[in-house]
């Protein structure tokens, strides 16, 4: 039997016309990501852990965008909730630009990326029970559909298949492209907002 | 070496209260545990809920108070035994990936059971059964993979296949045609009192999980397919209680209970790979060492009988979490049409079926085939994990 490949949140033929869903599809994009990692070997991990950071760092940047802002705008007590879910990302990327630039081979690599992945996961579900919960219940059709179209500007900047031969696993995964991916990332978000 | 639980003493019961800390378990890691260590824990939350359940029904049938103090002390202890036990579970897990866990442990707890079950009777009631498990997970992995972009394969992990069974809008059967016949208490093999007792209790802690969490979704596939599952699960709960002989008196069935703990805390402690939660295992079968004598003792008060007489001299063989693969392909390709008919089976669709099917069914698509339609819109094809080859039956390979 061949491997089923599930395509990325945008890439299968989803509506995409509520946040919320396209978010927690996204949820689970990153874990399998995770796997990938996990499972693969050499320049084969490399390249998938370069993917996993590229995913993670236009999924928070387009969260950070596009639904926090609105919880924080339109639900009780939002700025709490926000600032907790902020709490747990600053966390998370501590542990990420760790491993950042660390060689996917380096022995102290396994332990970094499941102690992320341990804190990306613990976050994804707290989102989805505190955060996105009050989304759904605070925002009628219309705003749930112009919301996923800011996340879908910006998964078009998360490269999500391999590209080999355009980055060699020399190239390597550096803070510097993923803080301009981000900027790029929110860039995009604003403009589909149309908040430029 | 036999193990013989009549002989063992196990803590004392003024011993064996946990504090808070003590209860304070670490849950198994989500992304890398052993899947029948997930399975083996949602098996025992399921046997510590009915024996809850029990002992507050046999409370609530007794009138002497020194009797109801004496259930109410050993039954707080079984709940702390199922607080300990059910939160095992991660906290980060989605309600869609426990209830594929809980379909896991349907398909190849019941499939073990109907292996070794020795009444030909019995036997089929469990594989009739365990065909309607196996198309659940199905249709909840179609789901899942809508949901979360998540493989059912992320859970199983290879142990079992994921595949159509006995379709999903075939199991709404006439209520009656879900009456099964006893078996006789005086007669039948202490193993098969356990299996019944085993199987009814996962069922029914199926149904309780479906009636309580189907409605925390939003989407409305999701709500519906737990709707028509659930109801489901209360079909297979019917099927499997009216196995037990209800001549049993309430203190033999209490007996019973206490036994079957004993019997896979046994069990799972011998084939446990995940260390922290082999020493729950351990601890608790030597708590229920001694809630067993505790109910022996009722028994012989109270019926004047030797519990000695109702059970097995000795454990039945471990009861065992391993892949049924060929055996379900076996049953895939020979009962995958059957239906029920009082309490025997048949093949053909009779007329009390097909009326409500038309009753339920109200001329539209259930929700386990809305699943795998909007499943196909969303990725053109299904969710399968068919590691042994094709399906077995022909008009059910994916098209």
């Amino acid at each position: 039997m061949s491997e089923l490949h599930t395509p990325q949140a945008g890439e299968d033929a989803a509506l995409d016309d509520d946040v919320v869903a396209l978010l927690m599809r996204q949820h689970g994009d990153i874990r399998n990501l995770f796997d990938e990692v996990e499972a693969g070997s050499g320049d084969e991990r490399q390249e998938a852990f370069r993917r996993l950071v590229r995913l993670l760092a236009v999924h928070e940047t387009a969260e950070e965008e596009v639904v926090h802002p609105f919880v924080r705008r339109n639900v009780t007590a939002g700025d709490d909730i926000v600032d907790e879910r902020l709490r747990e990302e600053r966390s998370a990327k501590e542990t990420l630009s760790a491993l950042d630039g660390m060689d996917t081979k380096d022995p102290k690599f396994m332990p970094q990326l499941l102690a992320l992945r341990t804190e990306v996961q613990e976050h994804a579900r707290a989102e989805e029970r505190y955060e996105f919960i009050h989304i759904r219940r605070s925002a009628d059709t219309s705003t749930l559909a112009s919301l996923a179209k800011g996340i879908k500007a910006a998964e078009a900047m998360a490269p999500t298949h391999p590209h080999p031969g355009v980055e060699s696993a020399a190239a390597n995964v550096a803070l510097g492209p993923v803080a301009a991916l981000m900027d790029r990332t929110r860039d995009a978000v604003r403009k589909a907002m149309g908040l430029d | 070496m036999t193990f013989n639980p009549l002989d063992q003493r196990g803590i004392p019961l003024d011993r064996q209260l946990r504090n808070w800390r003590e209860l304070n378990v670490k849950p198994i890691d989500p992304d890398h545990g052993d899947p029948y260590t997930r399975c083996r824990i949602i098996t025992m939350n399921g046997i510590e809920v009915e024996s809850i359940l029990f002992s507050h029904q046999l409370a609530r049938n007794t009138v002497d108070p020194e009797v109801k103090r004496q259930l109410a002390e050993v039954r707080y202890i079984e709940h702390q035994q199922q607080k300990a036990v059910n939160w095992l579970l991660p906290g980060v897990s989605s309600v869609l990936e426990t209830t594929i866990a809980y379909e896991q442990v349907a398909v190849d707890l019941t499939a073990w059971v109907a292996r070794m079950e020795p009444d030909p009777y019995l036997k089929q009631a469990y594989q009739f059964g365990v065909l309607e498990d196996f198309d659940h997970l199905y249709r909840y992995a179609n789901l899942y993979e809508m949901i979360e972009h998540r493989k059912a394969e992320s859970i199983v992990e290879g142990l079992t296949e994921v595949m159509p069974g006995r379709p999903t809008k075939f199991h709404h059967r006439h209520p009656t045609d879900n009456v099964r016949d006893p078996y006789d208490t005086m007669r039948t093999d202490p193993l098969s009192k356990l299996h019944a007792l085993t199987i009814m209790s996962a069922e029914q802690q199926t149904m309780n999980f479906y009636m309580n969490v189907g409605p925390q979704y939003m989407e409305p596939i999701a709500r519906q397919l737990y709707q028509e599952i659930g109801l489901i699960e209360e079909e297979h709960v019917t099927h499997y209680e009216s196995l037990v002989d209800p001549g049993e008196t309430w203190w033999e069935q209490l007996v019973s209970h206490e036994y079957n703990e004993c019997y896979l805390y046994y069990s799972f402690m011998e084939q446990e790979s995940d260390p922290k939660v082999k020493a729950i295992w351990e601890l608790h079968l030597n708590q229920e060492l001694e809630h067993l004598h505790i109910a022996c003792d009722l028994m012989r008060r109270h019926d004047g009988r030797d519990p000695g007489s109702v059970l097995a001299p000795q454990l039945p063989d471990v009861l065992t979490f391993e892949p049924n693969k060929g055996y379900l392909r076996e049953l895939l390709d020979t009962q995958i049409d059957l239906t029920t008919l009082g309490a025997g089976y048949v093949q053909e669709a009779h007329e009390r079926f097909e009326r409500m099917q038309e009753q339920i069914h109200g001329g539209e698509e259930p929700p386990s085939e809305r699943v795998m339609a909007e499943h196909d819109e969303m990725f053109g094809r299904e969710y399968r994990i068919e590691t042994e080859g094709e399906h077995p039956d022909p008009a059910l390979r994916e098209k």
